[in-house]
């Protein structure tokens, strides 16, 4: 499976931003819903690939525009990889909230937000880099090829 | 209540990281020297990729899901084409994280310095900053000059 074109990495980086004011207000609010529909954004972002993400479809039709063009890109792997990562914390998140498990809402939330605080504000992908951490956790599935 | 605690946890989180933020663009690029490793110690792909005729080879760890291993990549390339007695490997060790286990490394892309025998001289986290890795590994490239005067000892 290939991941996609490369993007402007631009579009991540607002993304970044978005999501971590949404991942704010929701543990502000308490409110579920919200962090559910953000859930749902990772998600496509993650499995149907980025050009279909809404942040990007966002950052194109409204932020792009207004930039200068830039010849930079950005592979996508490594951030489909990581709001794949986000995806399962804000899945946890909203099952927590909905449950009434508040405190692993809070919990899970506050995972996905300091990643993308860290993306937002220093340009640093958490997901991508600790992919091999990440790796450490979970069983191996194929080891001889 | 749940207003104010989670007022709290994101005060924290943010604070968190601000901190960790910071650490790790300070720790970006960074060399560190190592305690040297028994070459025995290295895992295989990484023994097959040391250059036997060059004084230090550069072995880039890196991943699928790695943004700035392609921009590493681009700066050692690049510095080992015009530095004599100097190679880089870049290791794509997406498939096999037990190499990237092996070396104690947790986070791509990590560069290690390495002798034809196998010796750790240093590593770096994230971007290396092309003239301080060279100024750190001139001392490990002059001797090229008496290549093949020594016989290997066991």
């Amino acid at each position: 499976m290939s991941a996609g074109p490369a993007v402007d990495p631009r579009g991540p980086r607002f993304a970044a931003v978005v999501t971590t004011v949404v991942l704010a207000v929701v543990l502000v609010t308490g409110w579920w819903p919200l962090l559910a529909a953000q859930t749902v954004v990772f998600a496509i972002g993650a499995f149907a690939g980025l050009r279909l993400a809404p942040y990007s479809v966002l950052y194109r039709v409204l932020v792009a525009p207004r930039l200068k063009p830039t010849s930079e890109r950005e592979d996508a792997a490594p951030l489909r990889f990581a709001q794949a990562v986000g995806f399962v914390f804000a899945l946890v998140g909203t099952i927590g909230y909905a449950s009434g498990v508040t405190a692993l809402g809070i919990v899970a939330t506050a995972f996905a937000l300091f990643a993308a605080f860290l993306n937002a504000a220093f340009d640093f992908c958490l997901g991508c880099e600790m992919y091999l951490l990440v790796r450490r956790f979970t069983p191996r599935t194929e080891q001889t090829s | 209540m749940t207003g104010s605690t989670g007022l709290w946890v994101l005060a924290g989180t943010l604070v968190a990281g601000l901190v960790v933020g910071v650490l790790l663009h300070r720790r970006n690029g960074r060399i560190r020297t190592t305690t040297p490793e028994a070459p025995s110690g290295l895992p295989e792909p990484v023994v097959e990729a040391l250059a036997p005729g060059t004084a230090v080879t550069l072995v880039q760890i890196s991943t699928t899901f790695c943004a700035p291993c392609r921009h590493t990549r681009a700066v050692l390339s690049h510095l080992a084409k015009r530095t004599e007695g100097l190679t880089h490997v870049d290791l794509d060790v997406t498939d096999r994280p037990h190499v990237a286990r092996d070396l104690g490394v947790l986070r791509t892309p990590t560069t290690l310095a390495l002798t034809s025998s196998g010796r750790e001289l240093l590593r770096v986290s994230g971007v290396p900053k092309a003239q301080e890795l060279l100024t750190a590994l001139e001392p490990h490239l002059v001797p090229r000059v008496e290549r093949g005067s020594h016989s290997q000892g066991g």
